[in-house]
């Protein structure tokens, strides 16, 4: 089996060790045997999109994402949503997360247009929101709990087309009000948590992978289990500190 | 009544100061934090007295410091310095209040100062420095400045509020050298115009021209530092005033390098490996020389590089039973990624150990690991025999470990800092100790106590 990984804005959204969840990703698919390649699509540069199973963006300073705000206004923008709706996977962190939203609001009323691929908004404010923290993700058979750091000035709320990825357990998520964290739409995972979050969450590092699989190859695709005990430690380690 | 306010704020700090020594304790920032209370501006009262030259920049502040104190004492330039490290505001004020009488006179005519490019802003005003020293800018710590943007405001700020100094400033650094573009000070910048260094795969700051415009670099030495430009607008590296023209020699305890001051060229050698350690050099070869009222000369500033000794933990060589320990502080992405880089110029045997904290003074988000170019640990092989996590974040180290490509064999988690120092005094091989902030002082601390190194402060 082969994977095709997407890496969208390598050289601007590089912020938070966001690059360890590609590595994450290309590592357990070539622990499995899986052919795995990874490709940038810096600013400027086309790819087909067509050509791959899954995507991440990652999130950026706030110079760095106004850099590309024309290329994802415009063509980029358009080929992402495309290329959402459909089907394909893609993992989304902080500031790549909100891109994918309807538009970002300043703190001091100052409108801005994203890519409108999922049914949310943010609003900037002064507080940020940073720390450790975790939310369950009911996803799979059995639920688990994701663990992260999150640090964002920009409250984000969901609209009825998106649900939330998880449930607040420990810190802020989506705004701190309504214990949402993160959107779910089709293959999409949005989250504010970097950290980065799939090393230490290898069940959603699978999930991934397989949805991605599936997708490509059809459906009933089983991975191999692999050694997880550092990861799980790491896991438990962080979600034992947020239960108290 | 000012003057009691003064004095009571003296006696205070000095009393708690003492006291906290007396327990045993490096106790930094608490004297500081209560003179501050009694009086609010001691530091501008004492401060003006001095002669002081501020170090500010993310990562090189205590090393250029050593650097520059050598110079001073080299050139019997009575000066003082906060050797423990502590850069805050509060930290700050305790050193001058130390070396201030009772009655606020100051005792000694000069001062080296390095200070957290956050509080910089706040200490500015009050040092009026007359020499001001920016290493360079990289990412470091978001949880706690949030952006970079916050940080070059602050130095940009601090910089406005210290119109009598001369600015000296890494060229190389874009976010540096545009950060001083309108000041009226007088600047100095210093640089490297040699690629000796080579940039690796961290993750790095995007630099551009004030017209927006991403620079072009010709290379990079290592992060964003290099030989930029740009073309829409005709702008790009400023001319250096000293300029590491070649790098002769990398040893693994010291660098030999060729450098240009005023136009003549002089062979230097550095006290301290590493590509950083180069800028770092270059850096306080341009302060010094910007420092024309103390008179040193290239004979003394080479003699003093030749042979400082490195803050406690920034390269410390320490001897553990029989085992050659060197004590690298790791706190950031671009810092670590070249201390990495050093390892592996190194061609023998060695094992790693890291510590990794997420206390305040390391840092909350331990991300930024993942920023680190591991490349360098790939290419070692067999030179390295083992890497042992440790700290508070000890799981998250291994599972970086292992995604690095490192041999699972070879990781191993050790929680237990009497049981890790047990081990390194066993090693077999060298040791290199790369801690974070909270854990290279604790770590020290132990050292100190199991086999009497000095204690920090001193």
């Amino acid at each position: 089996m082969e994977l095709k990984i997407c890496h969208l804005y390598p050289d601007l959204l590089n912020l938070y060790g966001d690059r360890g969840n590609v590595v994450t990703l290309a590592r357990r698919c070539a622990a499995r045997g899986i052919d795995v390649s990874v490709t940038g699509a810096p600013l400027g540069e086309r790819v087909n999109f067509a050509d791959f199973d899954l995507f991440f963006i990652g999130g950026g300073q706030d110079a760095e994402q106004a850099v590309l705000l024309d290329e994802i206004q415009g063509w980029r923008g358009a080929e992402i949503k495309a290329a959402i709706e459909d089907g394909k996977v893609m993992l989304a962190v902080g500031g790549g997360y909100q891109l994918l939203g309807h538009s970002y609001k300043a703190p001091d009323g100052k409108e801005t247009d994203f890519i409108g691929a999922l049914d949310f908004t943010s609003v900037g404010v002064k507080e940020r929101m940073t720390g450790d923290y975790m939310f369950e993700w009911d996803e799979p058979r059995e639920a688990v709990d994701i663990v992260g750091f999150e640090n964002h000035n920009a409250r984000t709320y969901l609209g009825s087309g998106v649900r939330p990825f998880g449930k607040v357990l420990a810190g802020y998520g989506n705004n701190g009000e309504d214990g949402t964290e993160g959107a779910r739409y089709l293959g999409v995972f949005g989250t504010y948590s970097h950290g980065p979050v799939l090393p230490k969450n290898p069940v959603l590092a699978d999930f991934l992978i397989r949805l991605a699989l599936e997708r490509r190859y059809g459906g009933g695709v089983e991975l191999a289990p692999i050694d997880d005990a550092l990861e799980e430690r790491a896991h438990g380690f962080m979600a034992g500190r947020l239960r108290g | 009544m000012r003057r009691l306010r003064i004095c009571l704020a003296i006696c205070v700090c000095k009393v708690a100061r003492w006291g906290l020594r007396i327990v045993g304790r490096g106790g930094t920032n608490l004297p500081g934090k209560l003179a501050m209370r009694c009086c609010p501006d001691i530091l501008g009262v004492l401060g003006q007295q001095v002669f002081t030259i501020v170090i500010t920049g993310t990562n090189g502040k205590t090393t250029s410091a050593r650097m520059l104190e050598q110079c001073l004492e080299n050139g019997a330039v009575p000066a003082f310095s906060n050797r423990s490290g502590a850069n805050l505001l509060p930290g700050i004020t305790a050193e001058f209040v130390a070396n201030a009488s009772l009655g606020g006179k100051m005792r000694l005519p000069y001062a080296v100062i390095e200070c957290d490019e956050a509080a910089f802003r706040r200490a500015a005003r009050h040092l009026d420095a007359k020499i001001v020293l920016v290493t360079n800018v990289f990412r470091d710590q978001l949880d706690r400045y949030g952006e970079i943007t916050h940080t070059l405001n602050s130095i940009r700020a601090g910089l406005e509020d210290s119109p009598n100094a001369t600015v000296c400033v890494n060229a190389d650094c874009a976010l540096s050298a545009g950060m001083v573009a309108g000041l009226p000070n007088a600047v100095r910048y210093f640089g490297v115009e040699t690629a000796f260094a080579q940039g690796g795969d961290e993750g790095t700051d995007m630099a551009r021209c004030a017209c927006g415009a991403a620079y072009l670099y010709e290379y990079k030495t290592y992060g964003h530092l290099g030989l930029y430009r740009c073309d829409t607008c005709n702008a790009g590296r400023p001319a250096a005033d000293v300029a590491v023209t070649a790098v002769l020699d990398e040893a693994p305890d010291t660098s030999t390098i060729e450098v240009r001051v005023g136009g003549e060229i002089h062979q230097v050698t550095v006290n301290l490996p590493g590509a950083y350690n180069i800028y770092n050099a270059a850096g306080v070869m341009a302060a010094a020389a910007a420092a024309d009222v103390l008179n040193l000369g290239m004979a003394v500033i080479s003699a003093a590089l030749r042979e400082f000794r490195g803050g406690f933990g920034r390269m410390e060589r320490l001897t553990v039973g029989d085992v050659t320990v060197r004590m690298i502080l790791v706190k950031n992405p671009i810092g670590c990624s070249q201390v990495l880089r050093y390892l592996a110029s190194v061609t023998e045997p060695m094992a790693l150990v890291f510590c990794l904290n997420d206390k305040t003074g390391d840092g909350k988000d331990v991300s930024w690991l993942w920023d680190v170019d591991t490349a360098p640990l790939i290419q070692m092989g067999d030179m390295l025999a083992s890497v042992t996590c440790s700290g508070i974040r000890a799981d998250d180290l291994a599972v970086w470990m292992k995604y690095a490509g490192v041999d699972e064999a070879k990781i191993c988690v050790e929680y237990d800092y009497d049981k890790l120092l047990a081990a390194v005094a066993k090693s077999s091989v060298p040791v290199m100790i790369m801690p974070s902030y909270t854990a290279m002082l604790t770590l020290r601390d132990m050292l100190a106590k199991q086999y009497g190194l000095k204690q920090f402060w001193e």
